[in-house]
């Protein structure tokens, strides 16, 4: 087992007060047997003054996080090249690494361009070219699409670096009320930002399917209301206020309609909200719980937790049908499904030896795989490659983020420095 | 989040049943109150106290006659006739209601329970379905691969070769005697095999045991033992001991024969039936490490199950 931890740099891009509180960093508890070695140089800095960012250290930390890569120590290096011409590969052979990874970083007013150059050094030839252009404050964002970029190249499946993160964290406050944030971050945890912060909870934090808007339960008004949110303009709606619950909001893959679990007339039951009218369609009609509605990624059905079988159990509601069927039947809880993008693959809070673990149940074969070996895991939310699972647990008891690979080999911890963090949404590929 | 929605449905659907109970509580520790504080105000008589109170001596310890009954005696006692009488009545309402609702939830909670098992077993038919239908693709595919009369599973190909596992040392080898053809065995054999091909497997089982009672140590008895092990499990219900037996048979006696690779893997599929998971990956990792050098399929579908089940 391999430990590593890695304190992200704080950053100088203070957004709130809470910043520091609320910042995560990153410890891999398990990797791969053989992970590929790849030597990420320090990018050439082509501007005035020195770089703002250290845009190799970013890319270096998103591919050791992946668990797939082990980048190779700066102090190991034995040149410094940012061109091909200065690359001399017997000296990367030399310290073993299979990659290599050069680039500049070229300041352009308000602007800054990334490029850089992938090299096979067995080989001795350039694997992959490319560069990537935005704002200079939001060079890090940079940083996690050339991760992207290099990922999809060696592993050849699309990275998911250049994504972000919703979490709630809650602060205990000893003698009074709670605190608890919505909070936005970078995938590897850094530059949070508190979207949202209320002494009553915040729960169920979702994104929209382009990545521009989210949704959350909130509890500001003394009892559950859903809202959404733009994250570009921050304009908030209330979208329900009705007698009982509210929760539980999922956004349907065209982004149109939001699934959502409703108490008023009764038991809890999914319905769906059009999101233009307003107006709401009655899903499940049963006397058990429904709740934990989720899209199948052909918007054509809808998986949700159900106890109609006497156990929380996995159900799929065909919408063009209307017809329910149970999907899960190994063991006797499962609960919170998230399918990942392929359609394929769900993960659910699956009941071991009275233990909650994370599981991922193949929908084709109904094989059902439990990936952690942590106790009281929840929330699972699959990252848009479906490579990775994000989910809550507790450590050291406290509230933490952990992260599993779909096929169980890669484990690392985000754990937050002060409170509990819970309920993880991987947002889907942001818009360009 | 999923625990806490639930938690919380629970507490909305239970919410009414708690209220009704607490509410029901408050009644009836109305009456209690009620018959304790009327007889308390004139004289304080716990033995009347003891009598009328239907719960036991449990409220006149917890309220006290010094300290409740004696302070409330001046007010109380003209109070508590007027609500004593109501009381009894509004408690067997709320009781009548409560149980009619418990019974509700009850049944619910019953259907849910039976609508479980209901799913859980069509889940189990529908496994146990395409199950039998894989055995029979499985047992199709093998038979097509057979030629006419051609002894040898798929596996190995049409294999109706003689060279069969003459010298062997088994217990119950008859010297000389097997592995000869024995007159009118092939005809008995190919009948009992026609029978497999038009899947009457019943009648194949009567057969094929009939054959190794007329030739235990013929030409074909190899086979026969084979083929009984697999008819074992497509017959309805499968027999999976003496499937077990069969292929057992062939590979103590007949370990050379062509077929002891596939029935050594059929032994690991049977174990696994059998819910053995032990034995059968011990079977599963003969085949490959006994047989991995030679051509025989069962090495593949003993690499392919190992991966599959293990």
């Amino acid at each position: 087992m391999k430990r590593l931890i890695l304190a992200l740099a704080p950053l100088l891009l203070v957004v709130t007060a809470f910043h520091a509180r609320a910042q995560l960093t990153i410890e891999i508890t398990q990797g791969i047997d053989n992970p590929t070695a790849i030597a990420v140089v320090p990018f050439a800095w082509q501007g005035p003054g020195t770089a703002p960012e250290d845009v190799a250290l970013v890319v270096d930390a998103d591919l050791a996080r992946s668990g797939q890569f082990a980048p190779v120590e700066r102090s190991a290096m034995l040149g410094r090249p940012s061109n091909q011409s200065e690359i001399f590969y017997r000296d990367w052979r030399a310290i073993q690494s299979e990659y290599l990874l050069i680039g500049r970083v070229v300041a352009q007013g308000a602007d800054m361009r990334v490029e850089y150059e992938l090299y096979d050094v067995n080989r001795q030839q350039q694997v992959h070219s490319g560069n990537v252009t935005g704002p200079a404050n939001e060079a890090r964002m940079l940083a996690h699409r050339v991760a992207d970029a290099v990922y999809e190249k060696l592993t050849g499946i699309p990275g998911a670096f250049a994504t972000r993160l919703l979490y709630v964290s809650v602060t205990r406050n000893p003698g009074g009320k709670d605190y608890y944030r919505l909070t936005l971050a970078d995938s590897d945890g850094a530059r949070p930002i508190v979207l949202l912060e209320s002494r009553e909870p915040v729960l169920a934090p979702g994104w929209s399917p382009d990545g521009t808007q989210i949704s959350y339960v909130s509890f500001e008004t003394g009892r559950p209301a859903i809202y959404r949110q733009n994250l570009a303009t921050g304009a908030r709606e209330q979208l329900t206020n009705f007698k009982g619950l509210n929760g539980a909001p999922a956004w349907s893959p065209d982004g149109n309609t939001m699934a959502m679990v409703l108490s008023k007339d009764g038991s809890p039951d999914i319905y769906l909200m059009n999101l233009r009218t307003k107006q709401l369609t009655r899903v499940t009609r049963h006397y058990a719980i429904d709740t934990e509605p989720t899209w199948m990624p052909d918007g054509r059905s809808l998986l949700f937790t159900s106890d109609r079988g006497g156990r929380p159990q996995i159900y799929r509601y065909d919408l063009r049908t209307g017809t329910t069927e149970r999907v899960t039947f190994e063991g006797s809880y499962n609960a919170r499904a998230r399918v990942a993008q392929d359609g394929r693959n769900v993960v659910l809070v699956h009941q071991q030896s009275g233990r909650f673990h994370i599981a991922i149940l193949d929908l084709v074969t109904n094989r059902l795989q439990v990936l952690t070996s942590t106790q009281l895991d929840e929330s699972p939310s699959i990252a848009p490659n479906g490579s990775m699972v994000l989910y809550a647990t507790k450590h050291a008891g406290r509230g933490i983020l952990a992260a599993v690979s779909v096929d169980g080999g890669v484990k690392f911890r985000l754990p937050s420095r002060d409170g509990d963090v819970r309920e993880p949404a991987w947002s889907p590929y942001m818009s360009r | 989040m999923s625990k806490l929605l639930v938690a919380s449905g629970l507490v909305l659907v239970t919410g009414p049943l708690c209220f009704m109970a607490q509410a029901q509580d408050y009644i009836d520790l109305e009456a209690e109150r009620g018959e304790q504080t009327a007889p308390a105000a004139p004289t304080s008589t716990p033995s009347s106290v003891g009598q009328r109170d239907p719960y036991g001596v449990q409220p006149a310890q917890a309220y006290p006659a010094t300290s409740y009954g004696v302070n409330n005696a001046p007010s109380a006692g003209p109070a508590a006739p007027a609500s004593s009488p109501r009381a009894p009545a509004a408690s067997s309402g709320g009781q009548n209601l409560g149980t009619i609702y418990l019974q509700m939830q009850q049944l619910q909670q019953e259907v849910m329970r039976l609508n479980g098992m209901v799913e859980e077993q069509a889940n189990e038919l529908r496994k146990l379905k395409s199950q039998s239908l894989e055995r029979y693709v499985d047992l199709d595919k093998r038979l097509s691969a057979v030629g006419a009369g051609g002894a040898a599973p798929a596996s190995n190909g049409g294999n109706a070769s003689p060279v069969v596992a003459a010298p062997v040392a088994g217990p119950g080898a008859a010297a000389g005697g097997k592995g000869a053809e024995l007159p009118g065995e092939a005809d008995a054999y190919r009948s009992a095999y026609s029978l497999v091909r038009g899947q009457q497997f019943d009648q194949a089982v009567d057969a094929f045991r009939q054959f190794l009672r007329d030739y235990p140590d013929g030409r074909y008895a190899a086979n026969a033992h084979y083929w009984l092990g697999e008819l074992y499990l497509v017959i309805a219900p499968p027999d999976l001991e003496s499937s077990r037996q069969s292929f057992t048979l062939l590979l103590s006696q007949y370990p050379d024969n062509p077929k002891a690779p596939d029935a050594m893997y059929k032994l690991g599929k049977v174990q696994f039936l059998k819910g053995n998971r032990e034995k059968s990956r011990e079977y599963l990792e003969r085949v490959v490490s006994e047989y991995g050098s030679t051509n025989s399929s069962a090495v593949q579908l003993s690499r392919d199950f190992l991966q599959e089940n293990f």
